[in-house]
């Protein structure tokens, strides 16, 4: 594991991609400090950050792409795959490298609200606590990125696909509060769903009964909540698109509310997308 | 001790790898031999562990591959087709990364290293990007992965493949006194390749396992369809009466380019080599010969008689024949 975790932090510094990201992200977080805390004279860092959600989605990606996807390509995941190591180490060592190179950057703006405390009161709390939800978001959308870069041998498509799926998480909320909101689109809604359940399904099985299986229970399972108990669909989309919108627990933080459910939100999300990325790998084996 | 039982490889109809069965003896060098597709990746990445088969076991040192595939990946080097190689990095930091991957110790780790750049001749580039290298130096570097831990059993998927003919010599006897602590399987789709260095030979096709025997015993079904090519100038029946009366010929035909000049395909019996004799009763009738080869069996043609073929002489003298004709 701590083999992998080491060769990953030594690739992004010997190419490009790892000073780049960080020098990115430093100055782009640098000019919102300058701009908003001391030009504004605004004593509070969590306002700066929180202009800056958007750009962590644009440069996730460009750390997470090559994770898995080079190796794919380079075919050194035989290499990988045939020593001594279990997916969940291989994984993991991935995974805590990119979190250590995102992690530098943390260390670095949490200097900033000290630097603002010299000079008077500052909002000490609440800067901490919005850069601990930065830190947490971004852990979340590189465990997102390299789910996405395990599933294709191309960089650019590993870019792409997680950046769309990245700006979805974020414009979730809006997209959720056009939505209707009555008992029988939510059945329709969820009908549909269900059949892309069933079509992913299938893709990843090849068995034709299990997919009919799923689908048949599905679409019963929702018709009869419809006719029976219609009160369940009160909201549904809602809360259920909350789960996807990875962006929206960072507004607790950012308010200085350390809330135990936006913390546990985060922690799944990275322990579902690195599971996701093992069961991905084994699955390859199987195919 | 590599021992494979049963193995099926399907991938959704297409079946790579159908029933093999086979044991590896430590010590042993054993050459996995077949056409193009025939499975032979396929049961390499399955041995490794790199993909799973959709039936049957693999069982590494002891250890089943799918049961225990920590343990027996532990005991088994691996060079796939492709050298599994990071460009980006030095010789010598690839191969460091290889033997903390597989867990050798830290203080042995830098000696280790070393040695096995010497042992593959890659000293001299250890500090160069492997991006840099050349095809035979990356195959040398992959091999060179492969054996970083000393692992009791190496599978070499074509490790000759790219190299120069000097290069060629050295990698197989590199191989060879290798095999004096490795168990060793690597797979080839050269003939002489494998025979110049295994104690045995698999062959398969299709999938499906076709020999499994010592170099001289296949050799001896290769003798059998070896073929002398004679193209003789002057009287066609003049010269075909000489053939019909040398000894030792299984069997003959004729092709006229015109009816001045015919080449004869001919079959002879292993004890017999009668070039000699045919140079001599040609000339005696006046019918020089123009051109005499022997023809050396390719291993497709080999497959084709193995496959087809039983072991009785007949069935195979027929299986020539069907040769002859794909040859045509």
């Amino acid at each position: 594991m701590f083999a992998l975790y080491k060769k990953e932090l030594k690739a992004y510094f010997t190419s490009m991609i790892g000073p780049v990201f960080l020098a990115i992200l430093l100055v782009i977080i640098g000019i919102y400090f300058f701009v908003v805390n001391m030009l504004n004279m605004i004593a509070d860092f969590s306002v700066a950050l929180n202009a800056i959600t958007f750009l962590v989605i644009l440069i996730i990606p460009i750390i997470t792409m090559r994770i898995l996807a080079e190796e794919n390509k380079q075919k050194t995941d035989q290499l990988l795959l045939t020593s001594p190591v279990s997916v969940g180490k291989i994984v993991a060592g991935k995974y805590l490298a990119l979190l250590t190179l995102y992690a530098i950057d943390m260390v670095i703006i949490c200097a900033y609200p000290m630097i603002m405390a010299k000079f008077g009161d500052a909002e000490i709390a609440r800067s901490y606590s919005a850069i601990l939800g930065f830190f947490l978001m971004g852990a979340a959308y590189i465990a997102i990125g390299m789910f996405i870069s395990s599933l294709t041998e191309s960089q650019v498509i590993a870019a792409v696909v997680s950046f769309i799926v990245m700006i979805f998480t974020y414009i979730m909320t809006s997209i959720t509060n056009l939505l209707p909101t009555d008992h029988l689109s939510v059945w329709i809604v969820m009908g549909v769903v269900t059949i892309f359940v069933a079509i992913i399904a299938h893709g990843m099985m090849h068995n034709k009964i299990a997919t009919g299986i799923i689908f048949v229970f599905g679409e019963a399972a929702f018709a009869t909540i419809y006719f029976v108990k219609p009160e369940l669909y009160d909201g549904l989309i809602g809360n259920i698109a909350g789960w996807f919108s990875v962006v929206d627990r960072y507004k607790d933080f950012s308010i200085g509310i350390m809330n135990i459910t936006s913390l546990v939100y985060y922690i799944s999300i990275v322990f579902v997308f690195l599971f996701l990325t093992i069961m991905r790998i084994k699955k390859k084996r199987w195919s | 001790m590599i021992e494979v039982r049963n193995l099926v490889k399907d991938y959704y109809g297409h079946v790579a790898v159908n029933n093999l069965s086979f044991t590896v003896n430590p010590g042993e060098i054993v050459g996995f031999l077949g056409p193009n597709g025939a499975g032979k990746s396929t049961t390499m990445n399955v041995i490794t562990g790199y993909i799973s088969a959709s039936s049957g076991q693999a069982i590494v040192n002891g250890y089943d591959i799918f049961t225990e595939p920590e343990k027996a990946k532990k005991s088994i080097g691996y060079l796939p087709e492709q050298p599994p190689l990071y460009p980006d990095m030095k010789v010598v930091e690839y191969l460091m990364f290889v033997a903390d991957l597989k867990k050798v110790k830290k203080s042995e780790r830098r000696k280790m290293v070393k040695d096995i750049m010497e042992l593959t001749k890659v000293s001299d580039v250890s500090g160069r990007l492997i991006k840099h290298l050349s095809k035979g130096y990356k195959q040398r570097v992959g091999l060179a992965g492969a054996i970083v831990g000393y692992p009791e059993i190496l599978i070499l998927d074509e490790p000759t493949v790219g190299l120069d003919p000097n290069q060629i010599i050295e990698i197989r006897q590199l191989i060879k006194s290798l095999s004096t602590k490795h168990t060793i399987l690597l797979s080839s789709h050269i003939m002489q390749e494998v025979s110049a260095v295994c104690d045995k030979i698999i062959i398969i096709n299709n999938g499906e396992l076709v020999a499994y025997d010592t170099p001289a015993n296949i050799a001896k079904v290769m003798e059998e369809s070896r073929e002398l090519i004679v193209t003789v100038k002057g009287d066609v029946n003049c010269s075909k009466n000489v053939i019909n009366n040398i000894e030792g010929i299984r069997e003959f035909r004729c092709e006229s380019a015109s009816e001045m000049l015919c080449t004869y395909y001919i079959k002879v019996e292993e004890e017999y080599d009668i070039r000699e004799q045919i140079f001599f009763e040609m000339a005696r009738v006046n019918c020089p010969v123009i051109e005499m080869r022997q023809h050396e069996v390719s291993l497709e043609e080999i497959f084709l008689s193995l496959t087809h073929g039983g072991s009785n002489q007949n069935n195979r003298r027929n299986n020539m024949k069907r040769v002859m004709e794909v040859e045509e």
